[in-house]
């Protein structure tokens, strides 16, 4: 690249940046401002930071139990996701069999309705089998978007598997149970790596079926939020609060399987 | 042991006819070369064999069990990839053991199985490597090594020269060679170069259209080709063949006659080898003469081409006379023992006196 064009790139890049970091800043701020500093009407960029919201929000009001909801129901429906996705993927990346590609595509279509036309019956049912109000229905609310997603995702890195390796390890005295187990699924690890945290953050940050299916017990944090929005005005500083700690697992992660996640959604068009 | 395809058939899903009414049969401790041309079915025959690809009639015995049904762990085979298919999550060490480990060998007894097989075939520094970090030549080795550490009664190998370059490819073939003196295993080789197949096979089958159409020495295949198939498929450059008719005792095909005798009259094609096509310095009463086109020169060897009307020949000659040139005039020796006679219509050899088909 030549240098003018460097420089516009570069600038492209700081813009970007900008927009996408100023509110999270923001928020930061915000998680440590006073509510009069928060409240200010010009904006106030150097204050007196202030730690009263995070042990106030966690401790005094009880949300701690929240982050280990978010945390039950985002692993859970995670590894519920991943035990009956992985192997579907690797069926539809290995075998043929009559109307694949349409039930493959059907795994898609889960996604394509809006989920609020799909969490009213959802409610129902789940009241009907008495689950209402516990993290199970949120968990297994959760399992139904992320399978598709592991299904998409983990097909590609199959794929990339060149089938001698399969039957490599076939003949080298393997069944078939063993060659997935022992042999496929190590080498598919960097992509379920992958695939895993992506389940964890959309199940972690999904808010709409939390929001409707749990009111108690159950809550995860990013229901927990608007419990902040009170009659005598919203609690800014507490919600910033929350909203930070909400996505502090979301950057470590985000920066722990960067490479893989690229990867990963191209479905296997980039080889590595 | 004996290895026995009995009329094996094998269709696709999508149709297609990879075998067809396939025979074959040989004993322990032979190489054996499957040959032939893409989409011949030597792959599939081979895969069959290994327990990979269901045959979709007729068994495969070894010792007169059916194995048609065994998955391929309980075959007691092995296979090296075209790709080499190692586990790239291994370590070359790990690679090689990883057979033994799975068939439950005991701990101290893999270590010695592992060292000794990378020391055959010289590998013993690259045992702490990732398979990444080897160049094909030695990612090949590796898989030679992992089919062989636990000793397999038979190993499979499916095109696995294929992807190495000619100078490697030449070694790597001696070295298979030398393999197979030593240990004496039963090795089945799938490959769609004849001078591979001539090397290394103890015996040669050739396959065309999901057919065996001929198994034999590779001495054999060469001087006895079953049909012209084989005859043009074996050999560089490829067997002269000339259709012609056969009449009165006389091979004719336009001006270019020879003496055939004890042949029934008939159409027929004739072949001979360009190497054993004589050149000679004057006309005689055996030679036929015929116009130079072009000239490559081969090193030690030339390969002449020549016509005479629409007879179009090749020879391959040691010796590089004088004065040849375009448009010269060469006069060539048919010797009669090196001439193949093969039925126009089904290409099938026909033997002295045996009148060809109608």
């Amino acid at each position: 690249m030549s240098r003018p064009w460097r420089m516009v790139a570069l600038a492209v890049l700081i813009m970007v940046l900008v927009v996408a970091l100023t509110p999270y800043l923001w928020l930061i701020m915000t998680s440590l401002k006073t509510r009069l500093d928060a409240l200010a009407d010009n904006p106030v960029w150097l204050f007196t930071p202030t730690f009263e919201h995070y042990p106030k929000i966690f401790i005094d009001k009880g949300y701690l139990p929240l982050v280990m909801n978010s945390l039950v129901v985002a692993t859970a429906s995670t590894a519920i996701s991943l035990a009956v996705g992985v192997p579907a993927a690797y069926v539809f990346a290995r075998h043929d069999f009559p109307g694949k590609e349409d039930l493959f595509f059907f795994f898609l279509t889960t996604r394509m309705a809006p989920p609020i036309s799909v969490v009213v019956p959802m409610f129902l049912m789940f009241t009907y089998v008495g689950l209402i109000d516990t993290r199970l229905s949120v968990i297994l609310a959760h399992s139904t978007f992320n399978l598709s997603l592991v299904v998409w995702m983990m097909r590609g890195f199959f794929a990339d598997i060149p089938r001698e390796i399969d039957e490599a390890a076939q003949m080298d005295g393997h069944t078939r149970a063993g060659m997935f187990l022992c042999v496929l699924l190590p080498l598919a690890a960097p992509g379920m790596a992958a695939t895993a945290v992506l389940c964890f953050i959309l199940s972690w940050n999904e808010f709409l079926y939390a929001f409707i299916l749990v009111a108690f017990e159950g809550r995860t944090l990013t229901v927990g939020i608007p419990g902040l929005v009170t009659p005598h005005g919203t609690l800014w500083g507490q919600v910033a609060a929350v909203a930070v700690v909400a996505t502090l697992p979301i950057i470590v992660f985000t920066f722990l399987v960067q490479r893989h996640l690229v990867r990963g959604l191209t479905f296997g068009a980039v080889k590595g | 042991m004996t290895v026995a395809f009995r009329d094996v058939r094998k269709v696709f899903p999508d149709g297609t006819v990879a075998l067809d009414g396939f025979n074959l049969t040989f004993e322990s401790g032979e190489f054996v070369v499957l040959l032939g041309p893409s989409g011949s079915g030597k792959t599939t025959a081979c895969r069959i064999l290994a327990g990979l690809e269901q045959a979709s009639n007729g068994t495969v015995e070894v010792d007169g069990r059916d194995v048609t049904d065994l998955p391929p762990r309980a075959r007691g085979m092995s296979m090296v990839f075209q790709n080499y298919a190692l586990y790239a999550h291994k370590s070359v060490y790990d690679n090689i053991a990883y057979p033994l480990r799975v068939r439950g060998w005991a701990r101290g007894e893999i270590d010695g199985r592992v060292r000794a097989v990378a020391r055959l075939v010289q590998i013993e520094t690259l045992l702490g490597r990732r398979p990444r970090q080897l160049s094909g030549g030695e990612a090949q080795r590796v898989a030679v090594a992992r089919a062989l550490v636990w000793e397999p009664s038979i190993c499979l190998m499916d095109e696995p020269l294929s992807n190495l370059d000619a100078i490697l490819r030449l070694q790597t073939r001696t070295q298979l060679k030398r393999l197979h003196t030593e240990l004496g295993t039963t090795f089945v080789f799938v490959t769609h170069d004849q001078e591979e197949a001539m090397t290394l096979g103890t015996r040669i089958a050739v396959l065309k259209d999901g057919r065996l159409v001929q198994f034999d020495t590779p001495r054999t295949i060469y001087h006895r080709p079953a049909t012209r198939f084989v005859a043009e498929f074996i050999g560089r450059p490829a067997m002269n063949t000339i259709d012609g008719t056969i009449a009165n005792g006389r091979f004719e095909a336009g001006d270019f006659t020879l003496p055939a005798p004890g042949r029934a009259d008939g159409p027929v094609t004739l072949g001979i080898r360009p190497e054993h096509i004589g050149l000679r310095r004057a006309a005689a009463p055996e030679t036929i003469s015929f116009r130079l086109d072009v000239i490559e020169v081969v090193e030690p060897d030339m390969l002449l081409f020549v016509e005479r009307g629409d007879v179009h020949l090749v020879v391959r000659t040691e010796a590089a006379p004088e004065g040849l040139g375009h448009d010269t005039e060469v006069h060539l020796a048919f010797p009669e023992d090196r001439l193949h006679l093969f039925a126009t219509r089904d290409g099938a050899r026909l033997a002295q006196g045996v009148p060809p088909a109608p």
